[in-house]
């Protein structure tokens, strides 16, 4: 076959160079190629690192298709340029082997049993450095933990009180069309106390204090690692976990319950303001009501279930926070990581707590 | 006589008119010249390099490059500038959540319409001129910093620039590597023709790269010259900078 003779533009550049590339790797990569092509140099009066791509790639494609490329009319100062942009490595073309099934299998079961162990490991070191800081006062760090409840639990009464009394609110407008049809207008009273005491104000909370503050302190710890401040801290002879995450373990395991607390104050408030205005239910024998059903064990298991979400928020926040990798992006991924997995396991220890204390 | 590729007439720059980081600033900038700004800290070379790349706007006096004054230029304008200039940034400010390569690849893709085979060639075609080769599918958290200021300097040179601004490229880099990086700015200004622009405070780095030095100080140019006269210079402040 006649070899194919391509006259190069004035300019081969950023501009052109898509142009004279996509026609001739079309020719060369085609049924019938020719068996060699001659590029013209002869108008070329300026070109640069994309122009020079352009016929250092057709000679490469050319060479894998045994095509002959010939550069005709090369001025010294293109051909200078050519020189200059010409790739020397050759391209790697070996593929990566993709693992079989079975490791993968393998890999996710080894990875998940690792991270287990890291967590176990983690959350022994808390507990057992927040009962040392408990006999030893300077571990504490009196004012950080201060500084964290008031983080933690104070200026987040104003979400949470909103959120829960707005729940209460709801709870009792959809209970109260049902009530209304037996005439059990009363137990709107009951219905509220125990669906907010027992079950959403401690989950409520929960929530909002992982969204609010797990991330933060996901966040804080991920920032301290990927800048080396953590590193700074471990060459300075004092251990991060007691010095940064106890004053936190111990902040939030007093104010969530707490918080829980007045979660379940507020909503109960909401639902009242329902009683009276839609069920027309006084004040006094909705609050008659609502002391008569509820015992200690409804007061206990909130309780309970705060303190356990103050656990699973502290220790999942920490976790991610230590485990992060990278930079910037690092950070932002383990703080979402944090807050998914907190409200996951918050949920999962609430049905565990409520199946050990309500299935008969 | 030469046409300058850069012009500063007059520039007065800093947070309030009372507070002025540079005051009143003439300098001229020839192409195909490497240009060092130097000074002490604080003396205002940093923020006399963000007015040249447009991040800054100065309180007073023009800024030419490139022939158009950055304060009459609308912002398509400004943008075609903007792609005639190359910014080497101090930690190399390498976008950490992609690779080497899809860091190159982002002017290719934004200010080309260059097929996907050709700008992955053209990616290692750059790589192999800062010797990266190997840094292709790497995070830049995976790279050492000598490395990242190759790989930052590899990205800045993907549309071949006209400028090539380098604030500090030997900060926090060991001597060896430096002088790797300063022969590699050498050889790439000469082997391409491009006018750089380098602030930093390494002598050895000064004596090795440039053609031209100005010396900052306080916020004003003390001196301006090529690299002969500033180590004959009997200016106090050079001499002390240069010993």
């Amino acid at each position: 076959m006649e070899p194919y003779s391509f006259e190069l533009p004035e300019t081969l550049d950023f501009h052109s160079a898509e142009s004279v590339y996509r026609p001739l790797q079309m020719l060369i990569s085609g049924e019938k190629p020719p068996s060699a092509i001659v590029l013209d140099f002869k108008r070329v009066k300026s070109l640069d690192s994309a122009g020079a791509a352009v016929v250092d790639r057709l000679q490469k494609i050319a060479e894998q298709k045994n095509i002959t490329l010939i550069r005709q009319n090369l001025a010294e100062s293109i051909s200078q340029t050519l020189q200059l942009f010409q790739l020397q490595e050759q391209q790697s073309t070996k593929k990566e082997e993709k693992p079989l099934f079975l490791e993968k299998v393998g890999d996710t079961g080894f990875s998940l049993l690792h991270s287990l162990g890291n967590l176990v490991l983690l959350l022994s070191n808390m507990m057992y450095w927040s009962f040392i800081a408990f006999f030893k006062p300077g571990l504490r760090r009196k004012d950080e933990v201060i500084h964290q409840s008031l983080n933690i639990g104070a200026n987040a009464l104003g979400i949470v009180g909103l959120i829960s009394f707005l729940i209460g609110f709801v709870l009792a407008l959809q209970s109260a069309a049902q009530l209304q049809l037996y005439g059990a207008n009363i137990y709107v009273a009951d219905l509220v106390a125990l669906a907010m005491i027992s079950e959403m104000g401690p989950l409520i909370t929960a929530i909002m204090v992982a969204g609010r503050s797990g991330s933060a302190i996901a966040a804080e710890i991920a920032t301290m690692q990927v800048s080396e401040e953590i590193d700074a801290l471990k060459v300075m002879g004092i251990d991060p976990l007691p010095y940064l995450v106890v004053p936190k373990v111990y902040a939030i395991t007093m104010t969530l319950p707490l918080l829980t607390m007045f979660a379940n104050a507020l909503g109960i408030m909401g639902g009242m303001l329902i009683g009276y205005t839609y069920l027309d239910i006084e004040i006094l024998p909705f609050y008659n009501e609502v002391l008569s059903v509820l015992r200690y064990k409804e007061v206990f298991i909130s309780l309970l279930k705060s303190f356990v979400f103050a656990w699973i928020i502290i220790v999942t926040g920490t976790y991610f926070g230590f485990k992060v990798k990278g930079g910037a992006e690092g950070v932002g991924r383990v703080t979402t990581a944090s807050v998914v997995f907190s409200i996951f396991w918050v949920i999962v220890a609430d049905s565990i707590i409520g199946l050990l204390f309500y299935f008969r | 006589m030469q046409t300058p590729i850069i012009e500063i007439k007059n520039l007065s720059s800093g947070y309030e008119e009372d507070v002025l980081i540079l005051k009143d600033v003439n300098l001229t900038i020839y192409p195909n010249q490497i240009t060092t700004i130097l000074g002490t800290s604080g003396c205002g070379k940093t923020t006399l390099l963000k007015h040249l790349i447009g991040l800054l706007t100065p309180l007073e006096g023009e800024l030419i490059v490139l022939g158009k004054n950055l304060a009459q230029i609308d912002e398509n304008e400004m943008n075609s500038i903007l792609r005639k200039m190359g910014v080497l940034f101090q930690n190399g400010a390498l976008l950490n959540s992609i690779s080497v390569a899809e860091n190159i690849a982002i002017p290719l893709e934004q200010h080309t319409s260059l097929s996907k085979d050709l700008i992955e060639h053209l990616i290692r075609i750059k790589l192999e001129l800062v010797g990266l080769s190997h840094a292709y599918h790497l995070l830049p958290s995976e790279l050492s910093g000598g490395m990242r200021k190759r790989a930052a300097l590899a990205r800045a040179l993907a549309l071949d620039p006209q400028i090539l601004f380098a604030d500090e490229p030997s900060a926090g880099l060991d001597p060896v590597t430096t002088a790797a990086l300063d022969h590699l700015l050498i050889s790439l200004q000469k082997q391409l023709g491009m006018t750089v622009v380098v602030v930093t405070h390494e002598v050895n780095s000064i004596r090795r790269i440039a053609d031209r030095v100005v010396y900052l100080d306080n916020g004003q140019i003390l001196f301006s010259g090529t690299l002969d006269e500033a180590l004959q210079s009997p200016l106090p402040q050079l001499q002390s900078f240069f010993s």
